[in-house]
């Protein structure tokens, strides 16, 4: 026959609500949908804009032999760009004003180029390379050497690349991943611990917590709240992580290897600590008020705690070797954002990685306590919001 | 037995409930009756664990409360709450589960419950796709999903039509007599004093009367209306030939006098039927039975009341 629940048994009906109800919500659909077709817009963007960089419309003037356009056909072909030649503006005049016009994007007169506002570096190096070209040639021709027995021996004096550290591409490409990750990281724990607020919320407005709280215990709500929500995000995101990655890999923007793979599922690990750290304060905020309409205000810091993180990983992301990104990875609640970022790139000490996890531990289990007092003192009282004090003071509820 | 023992609870410097105490019998419905703010709201969240009590205990059948014994009791807040999006049979069956009862079980109580409560067909709408009646009876069902020995209700009756009120009088009632001990707060006194075993009165977080109506009316019980048809001063002369007895209100009715007379106990009311009719023509002489309204304004008002009457 029927007996009381255990705090685990209540924890995991709690929970297992939270999770059922909430994946059947369109909203949950939409947001899949909408992460998935953003990543899949950050990968395909690049392939899309390196089609129109490549191509030039320039012009020569007064290349009356021609050689200069047989130089920079030949440069262009070594540097794998495209150019075209604007026969049409040949005299000065009628080019600046097609460079102007934005018709061209150059024009070469005498010893200058000539742009609207700003050179291509690749169109640079090709027009310069056929300048000095034509005009060294000459140069030698007017000094009675032969430009082509130059021309063969400079040729055989080129510089070979030797990378020492053969791990720097795949590193890279981890931290792109990683860096990405921490966009959708920094995504996901801002809508489930604000959909853990709001849950909050809705029981309180709907006056349905007190059903609830003379049934089960105010922290057998709260954990299985949590941690249903929690687990929703991170199915969710294992399904955008496997999406983006197929995605990624099916274009060919990645190779999908033990290595990049890691990145994801350090993402996945820190969403866990960073999400107990951030579900917990989401919790304790929501519970002092009892209408949707002023979540708003109580959530704000929380929300910006979480901003200053997403800055600090897009920093971390820009400048790896910066003291702030190691502090910043460290100290909780910032190092859930800028910590895999970190270590997927190889940047991060065993000792920091340590560091981190201790401290995040720490935080985590100093705010389950306090969050379970504040929601226990506040959450049944309706009307006007709870002060910390006040919600810390009152008596707990059995 | 449900006991509530000298529960105190304080809210700041505002003192909700002071020394409350009230016992309630299986088969028995107890209303509990007080002005707003007088502590009723507390004292049932006090009993359902909800709140803690400052000082005090609640005991069914002689044990202290704890979550093993609340298991076995159904709440149904003043504040109606359910989860707006949930349906109807999963939500029922969500609290049966809740409160220990097995997942079958609960689907075949929750299934019943609404078969029984005519809701049958809303039983996989959201619960906010329902009217507020129906949602009042979902509330209801919600309360009574895993069966309970002990029934708190908080206002059942509020916002519900004259059939709204009649079902659920109904509900109630089939409760007790299957032996269940229900509690229930309610303003409509009429409504109190039709349906309620005992009544429990409270002010300012005080139990002030405790008992049957009837034992409620206590000293009242001995008032009469008599309407005679005499000469003037009539009234003086019936208090000087029955003695003790005190003339509550009085004035013409036509062209006789109609008075409200106390007796003291004891007094033969023979004695004063007989004493009038040597003084005129008695028209009307009728017992008077205070009815739980005036009971409860008497006993609300009297700021001078003794303070507290024993628990049964």
């Amino acid at each position: 026959m029927a007996r009381a629940l255990s705090f685990r048994e209540a924890s995991r009906l709690v929970a297992r609500r939270e999770f059922t109800q909430r994946i059947r919500d369109r909203s949950f659909f939409i947001s899949t949908a909408v992460t998935v077709g953003i990543i899949g817009l950050v990968v395909l963007l690049p392939r899309f804009a390196d089609l129109g960089d490549d191509s030039f419309d320039v012009a020569l003037v007064g290349d009356s032999t021609g050689e200069l356009r047989t130089a920079v056909e030949q440069q262009a072909e070594t540097a794998d760009i495209e150019i075209t030649f604007a026969d049409d503006a040949d005299d000065a005049e009628a080019a600046e004003q097609a460079v102007s016009d934005g018709d061209i994007d150059a024009y070469v007169d005498a010893d200058a180029v000539y742009v609207d506002q700003s050179l291509d570096s690749s169109l640079r190096a090709v027009l310069e390379n056929a300048y000095s070209q034509v005009e060294g040639a000459r140069a030698l021709a007017d000094a009675g050497i032969d430009p082509g027995a130059v021309s063969e021996a400079l040729s055989s004096a080129t510089l070979r690349t030797v990378t020492l550290d053969p791990d720097a591409e795949e590193r890279e490409a981890r931290g792109v991943i990683a860096f990405f990750g921490s966009i959708v990281l920094f995504g996901q724990l801002i809508g489930y611990s604000m959909w853990v607020a709001m849950g909050v919320v809705e029981e309180k407005s709907s006056r349905v917590v007190e059903v609830i709280l003379a049934a089960i215990p105010a922290r057998a709500l709260l954990t299985g709240k949590i941690v249903g929500i929690g687990l929703l995000g991170l199915f969710q995101l294992v399904l955008i992580g496997g999406l983006g990655l197929g995605l990624a890999a099916a274009l060919g923007a990645v190779e999908l290897t033990g290595p990049m793979i890691t990145p994801v599922l350090l993402s996945l690990g820190w969403f866990v600590l960073g999400y107990a750290a951030y579900s917990c304060l989401s919790a304790a905020a929501a519970a002092r008020v009892s209408r949707q309409e002023e979540l708003q205000n109580v959530t704000t810091p929380v929300n910006t705690v979480m901003m200053v993180s997403y800055f600090a990983a897009f920093f971390a992301f820009m400048s790896p070797d910066s003291p702030i990104a190691s502090v910043a990875s460290i100290v909780p609640p910032f190092s859930a954002l800028v910590m895999p970022i970190r270590m997927a790139r190889g940047d991060a000490a065993g000792l920091e990685v340590g560091l981190a996890l201790v401290f995040m531990l720490a935080l985590i289990s100093v705010l389950v306590v306090l969050a379970a007092r504040v929601y226990e003192g506040a959450v049944l009282r309706m009307g006007a919001k709870v002060s910390f004090r006040d919600a810390l003071a009152s008596r707990r509820s059995a | 037995m449900l006991q509530l023992d000298g529960i105190s609870r304080r809210y700041g410097d505002v003192v909700a409930l002071d020394n409350l105490s009230f016992a309630v019998r299986p088969g028995q419905m107890y209303g509990f009756v007080g002005t707003n703010g007088a502590g009723k709201t507390t004292a049932m969240r006090i009993v359902l664990g909800v709140l803690e009590p400052d000082a005090g205990e609640v005991r069914w059948n002689g044990r202290a409360l704890d979550p093993e014994i609340r298991r076995e009791f159904g709440y149904m807040p003043e504040e109606r709450g359910l989860y707006p999006k949930m349906r109807v049979h999963e939500h029922l069956v969500y609290l049966a589960q809740l409160h220990g009862v097995a997942r079958l079980t609960a689907e075949k109580a929750a299934t019943q419950l609404l078969e029984s409560l005519a809701l049958s067909e809303r039983a996989a709408d959201r619960v906010e796709s329902l009217s507020l009646g129906n949602q009042q009876r979902v509330q209801l069902s919600a309360a009574l999903v895993h069966d309970p020995a002990v029934l708190v209700l908080d206002e059942p009756f509020s916002g519900l039509d004259p059939m709204g009120v009649d079902a659920m009088a109904a509900v109630l009632r089939s409760r007790v007599d299957a032996g269940a001990a229900v509690v229930f707060s309610s303003h409509q006194l009429d409504l109190v004093e039709r349906l309620c075993d005992a009544v429990g009165i409270i002010r300012a977080g005080r139990m002030v009367a405790d008992g049957t109506v009837d034992e409620l009316r206590g000293d009242a019980a001995g008032r009469y209306r008599l309407q005679v048809r005499a000469e003037p001063g009539w009234l003086d002369t019936l208090a000087a030939r029955v003695p003790g007895i005190v003339v509550a209100e009085h004035g013409p009715a036509g062209d006789d006098e109609v008075a409200l007379v106390d007796l003291p106990p004891g007094t033969d009311d023979q004695a004063l039927l007989d004493a009038a009719r040597a003084l005129g023509a008695v028209r009307q002489f009728t017992p008077v039975r205070p009815t739980l309204a005036e009971l409860f304004r008497s006993v609300v008002t009297d700021q001078g009341a003794p303070a507290q009457e024993e628990a049964a």
